[in-house]
């Protein structure tokens, strides 16, 4: 049985503390029977390295293959699902951002408004017909008086420029008339001799 | 102290975005500690090298499962571990794990009736070593040989320190006896 402090073989090995490490050493200098069975520890290890280690027959080596090889997609989903830390990080994230939410959402009068449950109607095929025909007939009605008020505007645009092009007519046909008044009267006068006939004489 | 200039938690980043020559050099790495610590509580190379083969297929299908690859050693040992167990369950199915017992003669661990340790303390050791119950050798399999702390041990062998520490204890109060007579004689 050992007196050493600690277990003797837990300092051999290395497992002990620094401190409980340097203990048993100071031990261990004044102790005759802890120093013979540190020795035969340490003899049984150097008996027991006369087992060398051997090198491995065949290098093992992988080929890519990318056949078989999962794409980023199914890598990172598999790492995800495979990662406690990364499962735990999302469900951590997701429940901050529900408890924000529920925090900033507005609330009427600090009370919460019940929900109106949803009316469930069941209707008959003849009620669907009708359902259908009035939201067909309404469409078409919409339709029609669309394109009543675009043949109306149409028809005022068109009697507008038909009333300018008669005032242009009647205007065109006074100035014409007064054109040939004027070349009426200037046929009436005869001119003057001009200077030059008179000196010919 | 060996200088990487690559870490292999980088490869391992790297492996499981899919890239598989980050893998192939990790894979480097650690195949011949693995392969050591499979042809010690196997005691067969065949066996060892097949198993080496399926528990690096393994821990590159579930690599993108390994959340912290400063854990990356105990994880793959953990693959490991359960492959061999996996393999001596097949083959004697109605046997209790506990009692499986490598392959081995009074003159150490065989394959294929030629001595893998040939040298006298060799032998000594390997008779030692196939002296211990399967848990008691994986224990010092792990602590002696791979250097593993107990709590990487007890994250490997799925089972608490105080569990670990007494299989390990246990065979090296075995061992002591068996070897360190011998060792003190001056065979090697």
């Amino acid at each position: 049985m050992s007196c050493s402090p600690f277990d003797l073989r837990d300092y051999f090995l290395k497992e002990l503390p620094d401190a409980d490490q340097r203990q048993v050493e100071a031990h261990v200098r004044t102790c005759q029977g802890c120093r013979e069975e540190l020795e035969r520890l340490r003899i049984t290890e150097a008996a027991l390295f006369a087992l060398r280690e051997e090198e491995i027959p065949q290098r093992i080596a992988f080929v890519s293959d990318k056949i078989f090889e999962p794409s980023g997609w199914q890598r990172w989903w598999g790492a995800f699902w495979g990662s406690a830390a990364r499962l735990g990080f999302a469900s951590a994230a997701m429940l901050s951002v529900a408890i924000v939410v529920y925090a900033v959402r507005p609330v009427g009068q600090g009370r919460a408004v019940p929900a109106t449950p949803p009316v469930v109607q069941t209707l008959s095929e003849a009620q669907i017909d009708s359902r259908v025909d009035a939201a067909v007939t309404k469409a078409v009605a919409v339709v029609e008086a669309r394109q009543q008020a675009q043949t109306q505007k149409l028809m005022a645009d068109l009697e507008s420029t038909r009333r300018r092009l008669l005032v242009a007519a009647s205007e065109y046909e006074y100035y014409q008339k007064r054109t040939n008044a004027f070349r009426v009267t200037a046929s009436n006068y005869s001119l003057p001799p001009s200077p030059a006939q008179g000196d010919g004489k | 102290m060996i200088f990487r200039a690559v870490e292999d938690a980088d490869l391992i980043r790297q492996a499981a975005r899919g890239k598989v020559e980050a893998y192939n050099l990790l894979v480097s790495r650690w195949e011949k500690r693995v392969y050591n610590y499979l042809l010690r509580i196997t005691g067969n190379r065949e066996d060892a090298l097949d198993l080496a083969q399926d528990v690096f297929l393994k821990a590159y299908q579930n690599l993108r499962k390994l959340d912290d690859p400063a854990r990356f050693a105990p994880w793959l040992y953990r693959i490991a571990h359960n492959e061999a167990y996996s393999m001596f369950r097949k083959r004697r199915p109605e046997a209790d794990v506990e009692e499986i017992e490598p392959e081995s003669t009074e003159g150490g661990i065989t394959v294929g009736g030629s001595s893998v340790f040939p040298m006298e303390l060799s032998l000594a050791v390997a008779s030692a070593l196939g002296r211990l119950t399967p848990d008691q050798r994986e224990a010092v399999v792990l602590k002696i040989y791979q250097g593993f702390k107990f709590e990487e041990m007890a994250e490997i062998l799925a089972c608490p320190v105080s569990t670990i520490k007494s299989r390990l204890y246990t065979a090296l109060e075995l061992l002591k006896i068996e070897l360190a007579p011998v060792k003190s004689r001056g065979v090697s």
